[in-house]
């Protein structure tokens, strides 16, 4: 039986294949076919599967990750899509919080509106605060408003209500009324999507749900299609931005929930692989050509968020709060005007990327500087496939940075990787810092494909203790759809005092919720006793305007000090301190469905014979001033003995990624194959 | 070219990452660990360092008013105190504009000496917007005060901690002359332990890199900055460039308040000179020095250069001149609580000078240059409290060569976000009964200028106080290479209606029942070019989307050209 992970990123699309009985695992790669992501997968699939002579009837799980609706709203190329709202709000979506986006440049502006003003409808009707109908939704002027929308020829119709996460009737019978004279439109409900107050961001989440439907549609329907002629006999599974499954129904209706389906991926992977380690306090560290992702695990469970911007639009679902830095392999270094070097944010991507790829890239990138460093190898890079020119990139470095400073070539190279790791480390600490952390306690967990070549010197700059590199951490997105469980998430706004009353009614909310839960896990197949349900709700102090999430789980109708006790030790735990006098305030309950999905253990790996074994060769790296040139071993990961003490420098090579390790770091593979890394002695 | 030498760029670029890392954790910290909204949702604070000259370093998560103030008081604590007065632990409050080189009263800074191997070496400071410092109006931010008395409590630069100890009978004297003690007691401590986390990482990095190296790599951020904008000014054509915009009145009904820049652009130095600006205002909307130098930064960075870093490299080159006794230069104790307004409006005019000295592809027309705060307060039956609730309007931004304007957004110094009509109505006995953008507000040209907005808010209690700090009700944004003007704000009471009122910019002290109605629009910004060069699919568009009427259409681009465009459909 297999069970295979899928991760399709802009270059390449990734797979792991677990086999359930051996534990062993396997991983391949195939270019990426942006035009229908789909067909690389099925491309790989029968590649991999024929490589390995497996039979495709035997897999009994297929997850993937995907960025096609996160695409569709970079690219815009989303549907026609139409807005109806209540009478006075149609210019919500555009007038946004009113901030502009940058304080200082005028040029930066806020992105174009997904929905024009002319598509933006407004229907005489009107719900308050507490739930109560101000103004009966006047009929008249619903049918008018959507025949208007009906003319302008749109295929996608979202529909947001004022208070309508309290009361949804008057959002239902517009979808009702939309579904009769527009039967063919592709329909989202604020109140379906998310019930939970502040219309702007929840306007927006529908506007991109609305606007990324019916192509998501599209896509979804060629992967099934492909994944089944395959001849995969099971329903395939998508990851979601909270790092759960979700069927392919269930995203249909919700492709707004996959906005970063794919890293999402990956922090859930390196999560469960640190609770294996031993080591459940990670600072995620995934470097691509573009850009690097990095986020926050403490005690084996990654950080969530419930709001982001995807291409500059606020959408709000529960996701794992992974935070983009702007530098990546592709980051151009040069000096500007004023005699200064930055390395980034501009990026040679993938095209014409760096300059030793020979594909009209001219000015140097953070790849060139690992290159002309010795700290890639120009022959081993994808595995001989790519033609490298180290002359190019050593005579662009002498060129554009090292003659006009007046330092050797060496030095300027690696100064481009000690400002990119400077800028990397800010990011990093911001991270953690916010969120009140202490750096002694973490680990760096690094993976994408450049991940492991900046780790050492990133986790020394931080004061990180540690490293820890998985297998094949070029492909640990696809490993980590192997490693996590179905779920869905729920929520409702509910402004109230802390009263005994309405905890009850908090409780009735959660109850509604599971109900809703418990008929989402019957649709997805899921047995009863692999259900699990998570209650948290948010509360606040009177007078804040931000709000504590605080677990639910298990306080009775009659336990309101067991509540208030949660919330003042999660307000602690969030912010440092708690106010004990102050009367407490909820604002929304919100509730989690889980399916846990069977998963093999993390299987034990057996090493390697000796270090001599290991050793491919070496070669001279450039580690830093004080070093220079150093004669440093290469080596096979997968034929490093287990449990042994080495000592760095060393260069550690995979069919996904180089680790470097400098002079004076001990590094030893655990009992499953985890690379770890010691930086402090 | 400036010939200023950068010993190591690499170290400079690197050293630099890592202060500016530390500036970002402090701000972390202190919005992480401060309780009022103010500072920890709407994050009205900023972090900053300074070397032991007072020199600025670095400034993170920039209000870019804050600067001036962070500025001045280290000014006023090194004009004071003598560094080997200072002790390890030691930390420096202030507020006042007069006294300590604040801005207004409600943004306290907390100064704190950073010792490393005995000896002085950085300062670490942070400043707050505080919702409240008491004086004769809730939230210390009165339109109509006439002095500096009435706006609250004020600091000079003063110890509230020695040797690592928080003075607890001065912090209690402050927190008890505003009307949130309690907030203020958690927001000024949080203040000095954000300096003392700050300073903890600084002696770090210190210990890293060692003195030397810290020493040389401030040396070369500082004179890479000003290399940087001096390269930016000597691309600048030499000369004299003058603009001139005003406030609408000076806080009470009465004629418009010039204020005029002179911009003096002289090889690699710029100078800007505010004489021929109007007389300070007996209304609470004076700018103070510190406000002034920072408006002026701001403006610098934003049309010259949004890259350049704020430390004392930018601040080098400039040359700043008011006379005593204006609107942008007061005598103590004029007013100063509401000086955002004419913050934006001094920026207003310095952008405009600055960029006749710019080719007109990098020209913006003018914006709002305003804001529009209002504030209703009532009493809650629900919740048997009063309530007060504040909030502030931007309007359009002016149009470029390449595209029309920005709708509906804060300009220049202000930035804040808005109240979300469900929040508004959760909160307090308000209704919202539209939030829109205006038609027509936005100048014509070949680019129009941005949208204002209009808020239109119900009263459902009797007996609620509205006030309002507003402006621009009769000077507009400004077209530029022929682009026309923009409309003017608007503050109406019952509009529609037989009791339709307008009411004026400072309204004070309102008092309405339950049922009525204020709305505000605010107005748009400036257009760019002749209106005759629009594209008419753009007049298409803009008439389809009913951003602009028929009628102003037709007086803006022509019946002929409104047909036309009326025409592609």
């Amino acid at each position: 039986m297999y069970r295979i992970g899928v991760d399709v990123g802009g270059t390449f699309t990734d797979f792991t294949l677990l086999e359930q009985e051996s534990g062993d695992i396997h991983f391949f790669k195939t270019p990426s076919t942006p035009h229908d992501p789909s067909e690389a997968i099925e491309n790989g699939l029968r590649a991999m599967l024929g490589e390995l002579a497996f039979d495709a009837k035997n897999v009994v799980y297929l997850g993937h990750g995907t960025t096609v609706a996160t695409n569709i709203v970079i690219e815009r190329r989303g549907a026609r899509t139409g807005l109806v709202t209540t009478k006075g709000f149609r210019d919500v979506l555009e007038l946004g919080r009113q901030a502009r986006p940058s304080i200082y440049d005028y040029r930066v502006e806020k992105p174009p509106v997904l929905i024009p003003r002319d598509r933006r409808v407004e229907v005489a009707e009107r719900v308050g605060p507490d739930g109560e109908i101000l103004h009966t939704l006047e009929e008249e002027s619903l049918r008018a408003a959507v025949e208007r929308l009906a003319r302008t020829g749109v295929e996608s119709i979202a529909v947001c209500f004022l208070h309508s996460y309290r009361r949804p009737e008057h959002e239902q019978r517009a979808k009702a009324v939309i579904a009769e004279l527009l039967p063919d439109a592709y329909v989202t409900l604020s109140s379906e999507i998310l019930p939970e107050f502040r219309e702007f961001e929840r306007m927006s989440t529908v506007a991109v749900n609305a606007f990324v439907g019916p192509k998501m549609g599209h896509y979804l329907r060629r992967f099934r299609n492909r994944v089944a002629d395959v001849g995969v006999p099971v329903e395939p599974y998508t990851i979601h931005s909270n790092g759960g499954l979700m069927s392919i129904d269930t995203v249909y209706a919700n492709p707004v929930r996959t906005c970063v389906s794919g890293p999402a991926a990956g922090v859930v992977g390196a999560a469960e692989i640190g609770r294996t380690a031993g080591l459940p306090n990670l600072i995620t560290f995934d470097v691509g050509g573009t850009s690097t992702d990095v986020s926050l695990i403490h005690d084996a469970t990654p950080l969530f968020t419930s709001a982001r911007l995807v291409a500059g639009y606020p959408v709000k679902t529960p996701m794992l709060d992974i935070h983009v830095i702007g530098a990546g392999g592709g980051s151009i270094a040069a000096i500007d005007d004023a005699g200064s070097m930055k390395v980034g944010p501009r990026s040679a991507g993938a095209a014409p990327g760096p300059v030793a790829y020979g594909r009209g890239g001219t000015e140097p990138t953070i790849t060139d500087a690992n290159l002309c460093l010795g700290r890639l190898d120009a022959n081993t890079l994808l595995g001989g496939r790519m033609q490298i020119d180290l002359d190019a990139a050593r005579r662009v470095i002498t060129d554009t940075i090292a003659g006009p400073l007046g330092i050797s070539m060496e030095e300027a190279a690696h100064g481009i990787i000690q400002i990119a790791n400077a800028n990397m480390s800010r990011a990093i600490r911001s991270v953690s810092v916010e969120k009140g952390y202490d750096m002694n306690e973490f680990a760096l967990c690094a993976f994408g494909g450049a991940g492991p070549l900046h780790a050492a010197e990133v986790a020394v700059e931080c004061g990180l203790p540690r490293i820890l590199l998985p297998r094949e951490p070029g492909t640990l997105c696809a490993r980590g759809m192997l490693l996590t469980d179905l779920s869905s998430d729920y929520v409702r706004s509910y402004f109230a005092d802390c009263t005994l009353d309405n905890w009850a009614q908090v409780r009735a909310l959660f109850e509604a919720m599971e109900r809703d839960g418990q008929d989402w896990l019957d649709k997805e197949g899921v047995p009863h006793e692999r259900r699990r349900f998570k209650r948290i709700l948010d509360a606040r102090y009177r007078g804040q305007n931000f709000e504590v999430k605080v677990d639910c789980d298990g306080i009775g109708a009659d336990e309101l000090d067991t509540l208030e006790e949660r919330f003042h030790a999660a307000h602690v735990k969030e912010y440092g301190y708690d106010i004990r006098h102050r009367a407490i305030q909820f604002v929304s309950a919100r509730l989690q469905a889980i399916g846990e999905v069977p998963k093999a253990p993390q299987a034990r790996v057996d090493g390697g014979v000796s270090l001599d074994a290991a050793q491919t060769g070496s070669r001279p790296v450039y580690m830093d001033k004080a070093h220079g040139w150093v004669d440093t071993p290469i080596y096979w990961r997968s034929r490093l003995p287990n449990e042994t003490a080495f000592s760095g420098p060393a260069i550690i090579n995979e069919m996904s990624a180089t680790t470097l390790i400098l002079p004076g770091q001990n590094f030893h593979l655990d009992a499953w194959g985890n690379l770890i890394v010691r930086t402090a002695a | 070219m400036s010939t200023d030498r950068i010993a190591d760029p690499i170290q400079m670029e690197v050293f630099s990452n890592r202060l500016l890392a530390i500036a970002e954790d402090m701000g972390s910290i202190l919005i992480r660990s401060s309780f009022s909204s103010n500072i920890k949702e709407r994050r009205d604070c900023s972090t900053a360092l300074f070397d032991a000259r007072g020199r600025l370093i670095t400034q993170a998560d920039h209000i870019p008013i804050h600067l001036g103030a962070m500025i001045g008081a280290v000014e006023a604590m090194l004009a004071r105190y003598r560094l080997e007065d200072m002790a390890p632990g030691d930390a420096f409050i202030a507020n006042d504009p007069y006294l300590a080189g604040g801005s207004h009263l409600p943004d306290i800074s907390i100064i704190t000496p950073v010792h490393q191997d005995g000896k002085v070496r950085f300062f670490a400071g942070n400043i707050a917007h505080h919702a409240d410092v008491g004086g004769k109006t809730p939230g210390s931010t009165s339109g109509t005060s006439r002095s500096i008395f009435e706006e609250g409590i004020r600091l000079p630069i003063i110890r509230i901690a020695r040797a690592g100890a928080i003075d607890e009978d001065l912090l209690e004297l402050i927190a008890h002359n505003t009307r949130d003690p309690e907030e203020r007691l958690l927001d000024l401590r949080t203040q000095v332990g954000t300096n003392v986390r700050g300073g903890a990482m600084l002696v770090q990095l210190i210990e890293r890199m060692g003195w030397p190296t810290v020493e040389q790599a401030i040396e070369d951020i500082l004179t890479y900055t000003r290399r940087r904008l001096r390269n930016r000014v000597s691309a600048l054509p030499d000369g004299v460039y003058r603009f001139e915009r005003a406030m609408d009145d000076d806080g009470f009904p009465g004629d418009p308040v010039p204020i005029v820049c002179t911009a003096t652009i002289s090889g690699e130095d710029i100078a800007f000179d505010f004489a021929g600006s109007g007389p300070q205002a007996r209304g609470a909307i004076n700018l103070p020095d510190s406000a002034l130098k920072a408006s002026i930064y701001y403006c610098v960075k934003a049309v010259l250069d949004p890259g350049l870093m704020p430390n004392q490299g930018i601040i080098d080159p400039i040359k700043i001149t008011a006379p005593a006794g204006t609107i942008v230069n007061p005598n103590a104790p004029a007013a100063v609580a509401g000086r955002a307004v004419t913050s934006n409006r001094l920026c207003g005019a310095v952008f405009g000078a600055l960029y006749q000295a710019l080719p007109a592809e990098r020209v913006m027309a003018s914006c709002n240059d305003s804001t529009s705060a209002v504030s209703v307060s009532g009493w809650h039956a629900g919740r048997q409290a009063t309530y007060v609730y504040p909030e502030s309007m931007g309007g359009g931004a002016g149009a470029f060569a390449d595209r029309d304007g920005m709708d509906a957004v804060h300009v220049h110094t202000v930035n804040s976000t808005n109240l979300p009509a469900e929040a508004l109505e959760l909160e307090y006995p308000l209704l919202l009964d539209e939030y829109c953008l205006v038609p027509d507000s936005g100048g014509a040209g070949m680019r129009r200028g941005g949208m204002g907005m209009a808020r239109q808010i119900r009263i459902r209690e009797d007996n609620t106080t509205f006030s309002a700090r507003s402006d621009a009700h009769v000077i507009p944004a400004l077209g530029v290479f022929g682009g026309k003007s923009s409309s003017v704000t608007k503050i109406m009471r019952n509009p529609g209606t037989t009791e339709e009122e307008a009411l004026h910019s400072k309204a004070s002290g309102l008092t309405l029942m339950a049922g009525e109605v204020i709305r505000v629009e605010t107005l748009g910004g400036g257009g760019y070019g002749e209106p005759a060069k629009r594209p008419l699919a753009a007049i298409a568009a803009d008439l389809r989307e009913e951003k602009i009427t028929r009628a102003a259409a037709e007086r803006d681009y022509g019946s002929d050209r409104v047909e036309a465009a009326l025409a592609l459909g």
